[in-house]
């Protein structure tokens, strides 16, 4: 009776995989088929990515896009682009910075196309990888953008007067918010174990592993810092609400995190993200008054990169190597500078439509032609 | 009555060896499924094996060598930390000395020392065991973190040159690294009397106490066996990627519980145990997830692979756990 039992749920289990199978056996019918590589997947700004890819660029081309899973490790990453591969994916854009050099590697190893859209090359890195065959070059904030991007958004408060900040370093030690924080203490006039110069700030920041308030000297005060997300993180915050900062300082994912918390605490706050439905909100409706953002489109360019790479066109610099265009942040600092670039990249009419992008693909396109595009949105 | 018993018992024993090869068909129906779905999507059978291969061999060595610590009824959290602490001092050694084999003897010393850490706070402190692994679990993240992040710098990872392992970097030497631990734990477990005990104690500690079998001899031998999977398991990490990040491997904790248990074994250890088990299972469950996400692709939810693979998981324990749901001892 228990065998039969047994035996019974095993079948079951067989039939409804070989009916899952069935389910399966479609092929892919587009000219270009790209793989993504994603770590963040559940992210506002990933999403925004995700919907342009498929919403709009793969209505406009004849491409499809594959997605992977959230992805850990560099392992996971290589896994990823060995499938891609076999599904016959001519290109990979990432999203994922595990470990860029093998993925660059793996990429070449199978004859893929490979592209980076978000969290750019270091020098050394891109000065290594820039004239493998495969890469077809990187579009984003460099890490002197990011840099950038924090200072401008210390400069704003410090012009405002303020005197008094808590600042959320996201995901410390990640390089990209390493940068930011940086640029953040360098714009409130602050310095960080007596230095405001970016590599000797971010050296410091690397071996701390975080801010340490203690090594923030300047005018304005350093009230409370926090990192990560973790058990700990609401008590942190909440620490560092009580501490009545006349700010908040963010480099990434406070919106996510804290917006309810800092809207009923009255704390105005500012953060790096993505320009997003759930930001409008907080820009008009809470206490976010400082946005530095990507947008959905700005990705656009990359698939020009790849989409060029593909049809024999693959974009090289005056050196013959692969093209590095830097990209910076657009601004918010109100509900009304939010629209002008939030409903301007939705729906219908990105910022990089298609008429945009057809300026950007093509066999005459050129380096100069990617190059004043780029650097002009 | 006493025909009736033998034929309860015939069933008993047939329905049992049903159980035991339950997993191998398992493996054998998972495989089929998984080439004919690759297949019948037009990609290139030939890659996707070498992936599933690369994939499923680091979790089936790590998960091999810690049959040794579940069959004491025990279990060891810490495994993903320790590959990752491994791995790193073994790409630290390497850039330090150029050397492929100071490497290796870091990679496994390192390996070896924190799994026999973990055994003796167990001992010195009359802890269970996976409570120190708990432990190491935290202490191990975050010193490799500190060193992977700070050496890494911008990078965000350590490595070494992609030279050193790539030659390495192929399915047959791979298979025989596989096949020598596997024998190595298989003569260990089925052939010596230390791998009877360690299923005697598994299966009552009370017991095996009363006929003299010491605790700590036999988890001293499960965690040096585990510590050797592990270094085994970083080393071919590094083979495959050679480079380290703060989530390497992290994974593979529960990747080994989880194959353990498609690999037919109780996860409270005893005699019944399988040093099979981890090999079967962790082939199985990374067949099983590359169907999922070959079934669900295009991403219709993120998650939902694991949603299913967890309901397959319940179902696995649930069938396999019918034959041993009784209130006697296996016999």
């Amino acid at each position: 009776m228990k065998t039969r039992k047994m035996t019974k749920t095993m079948l079951t289990g067989i039939a409804l995989a070989g009916a899952l199978a069935a389910t399966a056996m479609t092929a892919s019918a587009a000219d270009l088929k790209i793989g993504v590589l994603v770590a963040d997947v559940s992210g506002e700004e990933a999403q925004g990515f995700r919907s342009y890819y498929e919403n709009y660029i793969a209505e406009n081309y004849d491409v499809e896009f594959v997605y992977t899973d959230a992805l850990e490790d560099a392992a996971g990453e290589k896994a990823a682009i060995e499938k891609f591969a076999s599904q016959g994916c001519q290109a990979i854009i990432s999203l994922s910075s595990s470990d860029r050099a093998t993925q660059i590697d793996t990429c070449d190893e199978y004859g893929v196309y490979y592209a980076i859209a978000s969290g750019v090359l270091d020098d050394e890195l891109f000065e290594t990888y820039k004239g493998y065959e495969y890469f077809a070059g990187q579009v984003g904030p460099g890490n002197a953008t990011e840099f950038e991007a924090g200072k401008a958004m210390g400069e704003y408060f410090k012009a405002q007067g303020v005197t008094s900040v808590a600042m959320y370093g996201a995901f410390i030690p990640n390089p990209m918010h390493v940068f930011r924080a940086a640029g953040v203490i360098a714009g409130l006039g602050d310095t960080y174990g007596g230095t405001n110069d970016m590599y000797e700030m971010i050296g410091q920041i690397f071996a701390d592993q975080k801010i340490d308030p203690a090594k923030v000297e300047g005018d304005v005060a350093l009230t409370a810092y926090l990192q990560g997300y973790g058990d700990t993180t609401t008590d942190e915050i909440n620490a560092a609400i009580q501490k009545e900062p006349e700010a908040f300082l963010s480099v990434g994912m406070a919106t996510t995190f804290f917006t309810q918390m800092l809207n009923e605490a009255g704390i105005p706050f500012a953060d790096i993200d993505s320009f997003t439905q759930a930001n409008g909100t907080a820009i008009k409706e809470g206490q976010l008054v400082y946005l530095a953002g990507k947008y959905s489109s700005s990705i656009g360019p990359v698939f020009a990169l790849i989409k060029n790479a593909v049809d024999g066109n693959p974009i090289r610099d005056e050196e013959g190597n692969a093209p590095s265009f830097s990209q910076g942040y657009l601004v918010a600092t109100d509900g009304e500078s939010f629209d002008e670039y939030y409903v301007a990249d939705n729906g219908d009419a990105p910022i990089y439509d298609k008429e945009t992008l057809d300026s950007i693909i093509g066999a005459d396109v050129t380096y100069e032609d990617f190059k004043a595009l780029v650097e002009s949105k | 009555m006493e025909t009736g018993t033998l034929k309860k018992k015939s069933g008993g024993t047939a329905g049992r060896h049903l159980v035991d090869l339950l997993p191998f068909l398992a493996l054998a129906v998972l495989f089929a499924l998984f080439c004919a779905i690759v297949k019948g999507k037009g990609y290139r059978l030939d890659i996707y094996l070498k992936t599933i291969f690369n994939q499923g061999v680091v979790l089936a060595v790590v998960a091999t060598g810690a049959i040794f610590i579940y069959t004491l009824g025990s279990f060891d959290i810490s495994l993903g930390a320790s590959t990752l602490f491994a791995a790193t001092m073994g790409v630290l050694t390497y850039n330090a000395t150029e050397s492929l084999p100071l490497m290796l003897l870091a990679i496994f010393g390192t390996a070896i020392a924190c799994s026999l850490f973990s055994s003796a706070l167990a001992s010195a402190f009359h802890i269970p065991a996976f409570v120190t692994t708990v432990a190491m679990l935290s202490v191990l993240s975050a010193v490799s973190a500190q060193i992977i992040t700070t050496r890494g710098g911008s990078l965000g990872g350590i490595g070494i040159p992609k030279p050193v392992v790539k030659p390495l970097d192929n399915p047959p030497f791979k298979i025989a690294l596989l096949a020598a631990f596997f024998l190595l734990c298989f003569f260990v477990f089925q052939l010596t009397k230390a791998g009877r005990r360690q299923k005697f104690i598994g299966g009552n500690l009370v017991c095996a106490r009363l006929t003299g079998i010491s605790y700590n001899k036999y988890a001293i031998l499960a965690f040096t066996m585990a510590g050797i999977g592990v270094g085994l398991g970083a080393f071919l990490t590094l083979v495959y990627t050679p480079s380290v990040t703060a989530t390497t491997a992290s994974g593979i904790g529960m990747s080994i519980f989880v194959a353990i248990v498609f690999g037919g074994m109780p996860i409270s250890g005893g005699a019944r145990s399988r040093i099979h088990a981890a090999l079967v299972g962790g082939f199985s469950y990374i067949l099983l997830n590359n169907i999922l996400e070959l079934v669900l692709e295009g991403g219709s939810a993120y998650g939902l692979t694991q949603i299913v693979s967890a309901v397959f998981f319940l179902a696995v324990v649930y069938v396999t756990s019918m034959n041993y749901r009784t209130a006697l001892l296996p016999r």
